[in-house]
């Protein structure tokens, strides 16, 4: 056992940088959040209201943004789940000498600059971009198809960027099934499906949990994606943030959106983890 | 060949899979493709090659100034939170401190928070304490947004090591800081360049919050790629994102073989 | 080399006692053991020998010097682990050089005192491996060639045997008790094995519960245990229950089962208390005969062959079975189920204590 000061020493710094420049800072943002700000002036001076909290239930717009935002969320998150399973199944279960090649090249675009992949994704979709002139040339289609500043392009785009972290959490999960419980099931008459739906599926549930909440949490938290693929005035929650302080200057309103944003998320990840730990006994 | 009931995956599910993989990788070489297009819109096939959108960005002051403060932001924070964040693990690690949970927590807090509100929390906080667009409190931004990723690749590099291996090496005659300089460091090692390539990539990467915090005259180069598809899609963008793609798959390579980066992720 | 000296050590994690008043002094060159059951506290006691544990209250002294306050690279002992604790990362001669070099040896002079150290354990050819490379049994001698190598006061064992197999291990008995005669360096060694501890020791000390039950040559602990504890661990007991009849001075009499009374010289509880009744099993004395006065008279219920000796469980009562023993080779070896026979027990070799002492 190292000495309880030493442990302070160690542990100080880090502490301290958070503390001063994260915590402090998030902290202070509170109090803004309950003033109200003056077009040209800045904050109203003494004045303090609930107005911006409210306004974010009560205001159409605002509800609207919520609800694309989180169901923007739920989307990606199915979207990631279905195209990322049989990828994760492939890389756990497949060959072994394809392992590392898969999953270099699924990490890959993980590391790569989002604003790169983003950019990527305008490079295709847009009314002039790679999709549109193809299906043109191949005589598919009269005019260009809307696949940007739209739910369409956000969607895909979103999908594409957060599709790597469900493919590996989803592959940690799936070597985690026990392949003897497998073979039982199997010497015990079932069909390749049936073992897939009543063993696999179930005794990976954890792992989809786990993916599906981070990729949840990502998507509705995400700025970059949908201001590049949805434009300025497809708005989520997290570029109407953005607007609210660079724009509108707005910075009661904006700290309110994002103590509601921080709030979902936080909510979300303490739902799932009530549900993990339900589930702990099935392993 | 696979047998029906051995578990492995069968045609289908192989041929879905390897669809997927294409499908991750498009984005990537629509952007290499466009880097190298004569014409400003794509198509396939391509209407001519050429590298001039290369020299223009490598020569443009505006972009060379952002790669050098990207640079200057990775490496810098990417080295503070090195030595913080291992601090902090090892600390964690040898049970120093009583509520390890509740301190991991907080050191992983960041990673929880959508950073977005990070960027808006520090840029309200900066400019009350006037620190805005300083390099200092970029630096520190950037290690925020970092240290969890050295934490977490610390914590779970230790949990490997056994304990008795710096006790024998105590016994024999090392003091605490040699003990861990000359028997822990060099186990945990492959793990804590695989955590400080992402942290890297991380801090290289950022939008969200950096935007907030840039003063006029600096910037980072996605937030300048980022502003720039604002005002209209070119090529050189298309160039200069080959350029950051070529770095990162030849940092992904080098990390693969120097340390089977694959174990980590 | 020097001697070993704690006094009156104490050690609480969490409110819990794990050990109580602990002295012992181990002479210059001499091998003791601390034997007992896991969670007896030795492995602690080593732990605060090494310095690798902070003492509640004592003091740890290294010949005349008090080495309690120092940190464990200044006190000048080796340590061999359970798991080896050998630096993976390092060669078989990096592993053994590492301490000297942490005490600035270098060159011709560290080569030497290396291959010295492998050539005590016999893994001269090893010098370039990685542990990795080597079975349980090399990475064990590498690990005592490292805490040799730079020559020790005093040498500490922490269950270094118990990860290897059985025949492994009686070789592994023999080769260190060779090995501490001829540098003739001062020894504890930590075991929960009571046949480790008897054969190699030149005094035990017996633990439990964090107390010390008794410091005594090997022959001491095993022909005159002090306590019902020692007693119960050492050998093969006989364990039943019964209640004191009587008191007399340090002894009395218990009654086993529902009639069975039995004069015991070590009884600590009242009279007519229940107690737990210890009986060693090799001084149970049997022979073949009929019912005589002062003899226990039984018949032979079970018989299981071991090697060197014959076990024989013998039913007393309706309600009392003994286990006795009989060398394999002489004439009680071959009593058939049903025989009987009178059993001999010395009050000496009883011992009657309240249930906690023994658990």
């Amino acid at each position: 056992m190292i000495r309880y000061r030493h442990g302070i020493m160690l542990l100080a710094p880090l502490a301290l940088v958070l503390a001063g420049f994260f915590l402090l800072p998030v902290v202070m943002m509170l109090p803004t959040s309950f003033r109200e700000y003056v077009p040209g002036l800045g904050l109203a001076p003494g004045v303090w209201t609930l107005e911006n909290y409210t306004r974010i239930i009560t205001d159409d717009y605002y509800r609207e943004v919520i609800w694309r935002t989180l169901g923007l969320g739920l989307f990606v998150t199915l979207a990631c789940l279905l195209l990322g399973y049989p990828l994760a199944y492939l890389i756990a279960r497949g060959p072994e000498r394809w392992r590392v090649p898969l999953i270099l090249l699924v990490v890959f675009p993980m590391l790569l600059n989002l604003v790169v992949r983003s950019f990527g994704w305008i490079a295709l979709l847009a009314n002039r971009g790679l999709v549109n002139n193809l299906l043109t040339e191949l005589g598919l289609i009269a005019s260009p198809l809307k696949l940007m500043f739209n739910l369409t392009g956000l969607m895909i785009g979103l999908t594409h960027i957060y599709l790597p972290f469900m493919v590996l959490m989803l592959v940690a999960a799936i070597r985690n099934v026990p392949r003897d419980v497998e073979a039982a099931a199997a010497t015990l008459g079932s069909s390749r499906a049936h073992v897939f739906a009543a063993v696999t599926l179930p005794l990976s549930a954890p792992g989809i949990l786990a993916g599906s909440i981070l990729v949840f949490v990502l998507t509705i938290s995400a700025l970059v994606t949908p201001r590049m693929l949805g434009g300025p005035t497809f708005k989520v929650m997290a570029t109407l943030i953005y607007d609210e302080y660079m724009q509108l200057l707005d910075w009661p309103s904006g700290s309110a959106l994002s103590f509601a944003l921080t709030f979902m998320a936080i909510g979300v990840i303490w739902l799932s983890s009530r549900l993990t730990r339900n589930w702990a006994g099935m392993a | 060949m696979s047998r029906a009931d051995d578990g492995s995956p069968g045609f289908g599910v192989t041929v879905a899979a390897l669809a997927v993989v294409v499908f991750l990788q498009v984005p990537v070489i629509v952007v290499v493709l466009a880097a190298f297009s004569t014409t400003s819109y794509l198509t396939i096939p391509p209407q001519g090659v050429t590298l001039a959108w290369f020299g223009k960005v490598l020569s443009d002051p505006t972009y060379l100034a952002a790669i050098r403060m990207s640079l200057i932001l990775a490496f810098g924070s990417t080295a503070i939170s090195l030595v913080l964040g291992v601090a902090a693990a090892y600390a964690l690690f040898r049970k120093a401190l009583p509520g390890a949970e509740a301190i991991t927590s907080f050191l992983m807090a960041p990673l929880i928070l959508p950073a977005v509100v990070i960027g808006v929390a520090l840029l309200q906080y900066f400019s009350l304490t006037g620190l805005r667009g300083s390099l200092f409190s970029l630096l520190m931004a950037h290690v925020v947004i970092t240290a969890p990723y050295i934490v977490r690749s610390a914590l779970a590099s230790l949990s490997g090591v056994d304990l008795a291996t710096e006790e024998a090496a105590r016994v024999l005659g090392a003091n605490g800081l040699e003990a861990f300089r000359l028997v822990t460091l060099p186990l945990i090692l492959p793990g804590l360049v695989a955590g400080a390539l992402f942290a890297f990539i991380t801090s290289l990467d950022n939008v969200p919050v950096t935007i907030f915090l840039i003063s006029a005259n600096q910037t980072t180069l996605p937030v300048l790629i980022f502003t720039s598809v604002e005002m209209g899609v070119d090529p050189s963008i298309a160039a200069v994102s080959t350029l950051l793609i070529v770095g990162t798959g030849a940092t992904l390579l080098i990390a693969e073989r120097w340390s089977g980066f694959h174990r980590f992720v | 080399m020097s001697s070993l000296t704690f006094d009156r050590l104490g050690k609480s994690y969490s409110g819990a006692i794990v050990v109580s008043d602990v002295s012992m002094t181990i002479k210059e060159g001499e091998f003791v053991s601390l034997l007992g059951p896991s969670g007896c506290g030795k492995t602690t006691i080593l732990r605060m020998v090494a310095g690798l544990v902070e003492p509640d209250r004592g003091r740890i002294l290294i010949g005349d010097e008090d080495v309690t306050a120092l940190p464990p690279n200044r006190r000048g002992l080796g340590l061999v682990f359970q798991s080896y604790a050998l630096f993976p990362h390092l060669t078989v001669f990096e592993n053994v050089a590492f301490g000297l070099r942490r005490r600035k040896v270098t060159g011709a002079e560290l080569d030497k005192r290396v291959r010295e150290a492998l050539a005590l354990v016999r893994l001269d050819a090893f010098a370039a491996r990685y542990p990795r490379q080597l079975s349980g049994g090399q990475q064990q001698r590498v690990a005592i060639a490292r805490a040799l190598a730079p020559r020790p006061r005093v040498l500490l064992f922490d269950e270094p045997l118990s990860n290897l197999d059985a025949q492994l291990r009686d070789e592994m008995q023999i080769e260190l008790k060779r090995l501490q005669r001829g540098l003739g360096i001062t020894t504890l060694f930590v075991t929960h094995d009571q046949g480790e501890a008897l054969s190699m020791s030149d005094r035990v000390g017996v633990m439990a519960k964090g107390v010390m039950q008794q410091f005594a040559t090997p022959e001491d602990i095993y022909h005159r245990p002090a306590t019902g504890f020692v007693a119960g661990f050492i050998g093969k007991p006989n364990r039943l229950s019964g209640q004191v009849v009587s008191r007399n001075g340090a002894g009395g009499s218990v009654r086993l089962g529902a009639s069975l009374i039995l004069p015991a010289a070590h009884v600590d509880a009242v009279e007519g208390a229940m107690v737990d009744v210890v009986i060693r099993q090799e001084a149970v004395g049997l022979r073949r005969g009929r019912a005589e006065s002062d003899a226990l008279a039984g018949v032979v219920a079970l018989r299981s062959f071991s090697g060197p000796r014959v076990q024989y469980v013998v039913k007393l009562t309706d309600d009392v079975e003994l286990v006795a023993e009989a060398p394999s080779s002489g004439p009680d070896s071959a009593l058939a189920i049903g025989s009987k026979v009178l059993l001999a027990i010395d009050p000496l070799a009883v011992f009657a204590m309240t249930a906690e002492a023994i658990a």
